[in-house]
């Protein structure tokens, strides 16, 4: 985060400022991610089945391993007292699973892995001022460190409030998120929660594919899954994408709309950049106090 | 010479056992579109779609004959946390006679043999198709599906031994234990009662387990076809469900019994066990008793009443035709020369005694008058 010099930075400023200015005077109510993002027809997804999942947890304990965490013993992950109470991901886990009842079955929980969703409209790189975050070609919404001024916007923005900062850290604290485990999967490896799961909860592969996977699924089996394919349109679509058989809101989803979350934020901050008001409007305040005050001095002189 | 016949036998083997596969599977009671998505399936392209888990299994073998265990290690060259599973498969096709036997697994056999999961379900999970999980996913499923259903114990030390920690516990169950048990013989209860409470002409309905068993001669899956393992092994609270529908409430009487008189069986008072003379005037003795049901009542399902002359079951017989060895008894040379009637005086129901012609020292059926068969 500190790497980055003060010439660099105020570089990159500008060009985001002048990308942010210039695409709404071009078309001021589309809102678009920066150029460097790309939203690639063969991007990757996750296919999370909850109705299989049981809860082992193993995904947690590979996540951490595969980005440095402490991990800890893996027998510790069996403590069934973890569920007690509902988890978020934060700066020492980038994925948590929680258990919730089924709606249809008492006896058997329902386990929801929670993690950045990797959106398709992604929220945190439109807010960034600096653009450390991007949409990479594979689906994957990354973080880079170098660029990152520690803002935090990107924690506001997020409709998932996903990434999380390391409070405790008094240098170089870093912005916290599941990287869909991009350094892996450049290697064709898989991601790391993908490669554990002992019963494919998750299921990697082309995003188009696991919607067209997911939809056979519902038509084959209507009594096991709710009829929704969660991330399918959510907030602009997402990578990673659920079927279960309960109901998402009652699951800690938030209830979200098909507009991309951006959208909202970049009307609002694009709305007012609009046309150069600002700056026209800025100019114009100076130039009236310059001709009032001009003016007087001549009245004075006279 | 003798090769050319020889060459000519086999191609007439493989010809007559490659069509007869041919044949048989598409003779199948299934759609081709519930397996194929296109219209001119081939070998080389089946364009089979993404497992439907039809009911088209052609594995008819008894539990006795499948293998006792097997040992899944078909990962053993990767680097697992875990080691092999030694899966007791012959106890898990015991249990699966009431739930839908083999298919309960094998779910989506073709016609033939018996595949095995991975002839399916790929090993890597790095994979093109992603239509069918991977083989890993697919043996966690296939067991937590049920066993997460009874018990809450999904820790993966109840199958197998962690590998990560040398000198870790092996699994609760060796492999020998696993190969000897057997699901413990389930007792069938004789009678249950069950209290019908909104149907007020009668409270009660009287159902003799026994007699479906051992009288009408059911087996257990004619009945049980789709239990869950959770239904004795679930070890929490039952929850009352939503009040099913009639049809589903009555459906397993219905399959046998009509449903039109419902006092048939709601009664006010627990009903007697079935007595055939009560019900239906024709008591059954002797040589009656030992019958099967389906015996007389040939036509299955309905046991409507029947005729009661003899004549509606036996052949119209002759004192010049009839064997008398089908009474048990065959008589000997002396006794053959009499008319019947010399003996059987009064009626055929009643079984003649020997001091009707010989002294009182001779007397059935201390005597015989030939040789007893039954």
């Amino acid at each position: 985060m500190a790497k980055q010099s003060r010439r660099n930075f105020l570089k990159t400023a500008a060009a985001v400022g002048a990308t942010a200015t210039g695409m709404s005077v071009l078309s001021p109510k589309k809102a678009e991610a920066a150029p460097e993002n790309i939203l690639s027809v063969d991007r990757m997804g996750v296919l999370v089945d909850t109705t299989v999942c049981i809860g082992c947890r193993r995904c947690e304990w590979a996540c951490k391993q595969a980005h440095d965490l402490p991990a800890g013993n893996i027998e510790s992950y069996n403590d069934e007292a973890t569920f007690d109470k509902k988890r978020r991901p934060d700066d020492t886990a980038l994925t948590v699973v929680n258990k919730y009842p089924t709606e249809n079955k008492p006896h058997v929980p329902t386990y929801l892995k929670v993690q950045c969703m990797h959106c398709d409209k992604p929220a945190c790189v439109s807010a960034c001022i600096v653009g450390a975050f991007s949409k990479k070609e594979n689906g994957s919404v990354v973080w880079d460190g170098s660029k990152c001024i520690g803002c935090r916007y990107c924690m506001v923005a997020c409709p998932f409030q996903i990434p999380a900062f390391e409070f405790e850290k008094a240098l170089e604290p870093k912005i916290m998120k599941c990287d869909f485990c991009f350094e892996r999967t450049k290697e064709g490896k898989l991601p790391a929660c993908v490669d554990i799961c002992p019963v494919e909860t998750l299921t990697y592969g082309k995003r188009s594919d696991l919607i067209q996977l997911a939809e056979e699924r519902l038509k084959l089996y209507p009594d096991r899954y709710k009829n929704k394919i969660f991330g399918e349109t959510e907030v602009g679509g997402t990578s990673w994408l659920y079927l279960a058989s309960n109901d998402f809101q009652k699951m800690d989803f938030p209830k979200l709309g098909a507009a991309p979350a951006p959208g909202v934020s970049e009307s609002i901050q694009h709305g007012i950049f609009a046309y150069f008001i600002p700056p026209v409007a800025f100019y114009a305040l100076l130039g009236g106090i310059m001709y009032i005050t001009k003016n007087k001095d001549k009245s004075e002189e006279e | 010479m003798k090769t050319k016949i020889l060459l000519a036998v086999i191609f007439f083997v493989s010809a007559v056992f490659g069509q007869s596969i041919g044949k048989d599977h598409s003779k199948l009671p299934v759609e081709c579109k519930t397996c194929h998505a296109c219209d001119q399936p081939t070998k080389r392209n089946p364009c089979l779609v993404p497992c439907p888990r039809e009911e088209m299994i052609t594995i008819h073998m008894n539990p006795e004959d499948s293998p006792d265990v097997i040992t899944i290690d078909q990962f053993k060259g990767q680097s697992d946390l875990y080691s092999k599973v030694v899966f007791s498969h012959r106890l898990h096709a015991e249990m699966s006679g009431m739930s839908g036997g083999c298919a309960m697994c094998h779910h989506y056999n073709p016609p033939g043999n018996v595949i095995s999961c991975v002839d399916c379900h790929e090993k890597e999970r790095k994979r093109a198709d992603i239509t069918k999980p991977d083989l890993k996913g697919a043996y966690h499923r296939q067991c937590l599906e049920c066993h997460r259903e009874w018990s809450t114990d999904t820790g993966c030390e109840s199958c197998h031994a962690q590998k990560v920690k040398p000198g870790s516990p092996e699994p609760k169950i060796s492999k020998s234990e696993r190969k000897e048990r057997v699901h413990p013989k389930i007792i069938e209860p004789t009678k249950k009662v069950y209290k019908t409470d909104d149907y007020e002409n009668g409270t009660l309905v009287t159902f003799y387990h026994n007699e479906h068993t051992a009288l009408f001669g059911l087996e257990c899956s004619s009945c049980h076809k789709n239990e869950t393992c959770a239904k004795c092994h679930s070890q929490f609270e039952k929850v009352a469900e939503a009040e099913p529908s009639f049809e589903k409430q009555h459906e397993r009487c219905a399959s046998c019994h009509d449903t039109d008189n419902c006092e048939s069986c709601h009664t006010t008072k627990e009903l007697p066990p079935f007595d055939h003379g009560k019900a239906t005037g024709f008591i059954l003795k002797t040589y009656h008793a030992d019958l099967s049901c389906s015996k007389c009542h040939k036509s299955s399902k309905t046991f409507t009443g029947l005729n009661k002359n003899c004549v509606n079951c036996h052949e119209p017989w002759s004192a010049e035709t009839f064997d008398h060895k089908v009474t048990g008894v065959i008589l000997d040379e002396t006794h053959t020369e009499f008319e019947c009637e010399n003996c059987h005086v009064e009626s055929y129901s009643v079984k003649p005694t020997c001091d009707m012609c010989h002294e009182a020292e001779i007397s059935f059926p201390k005597k015989i008058p030939g040789k007893r068969i039954k």
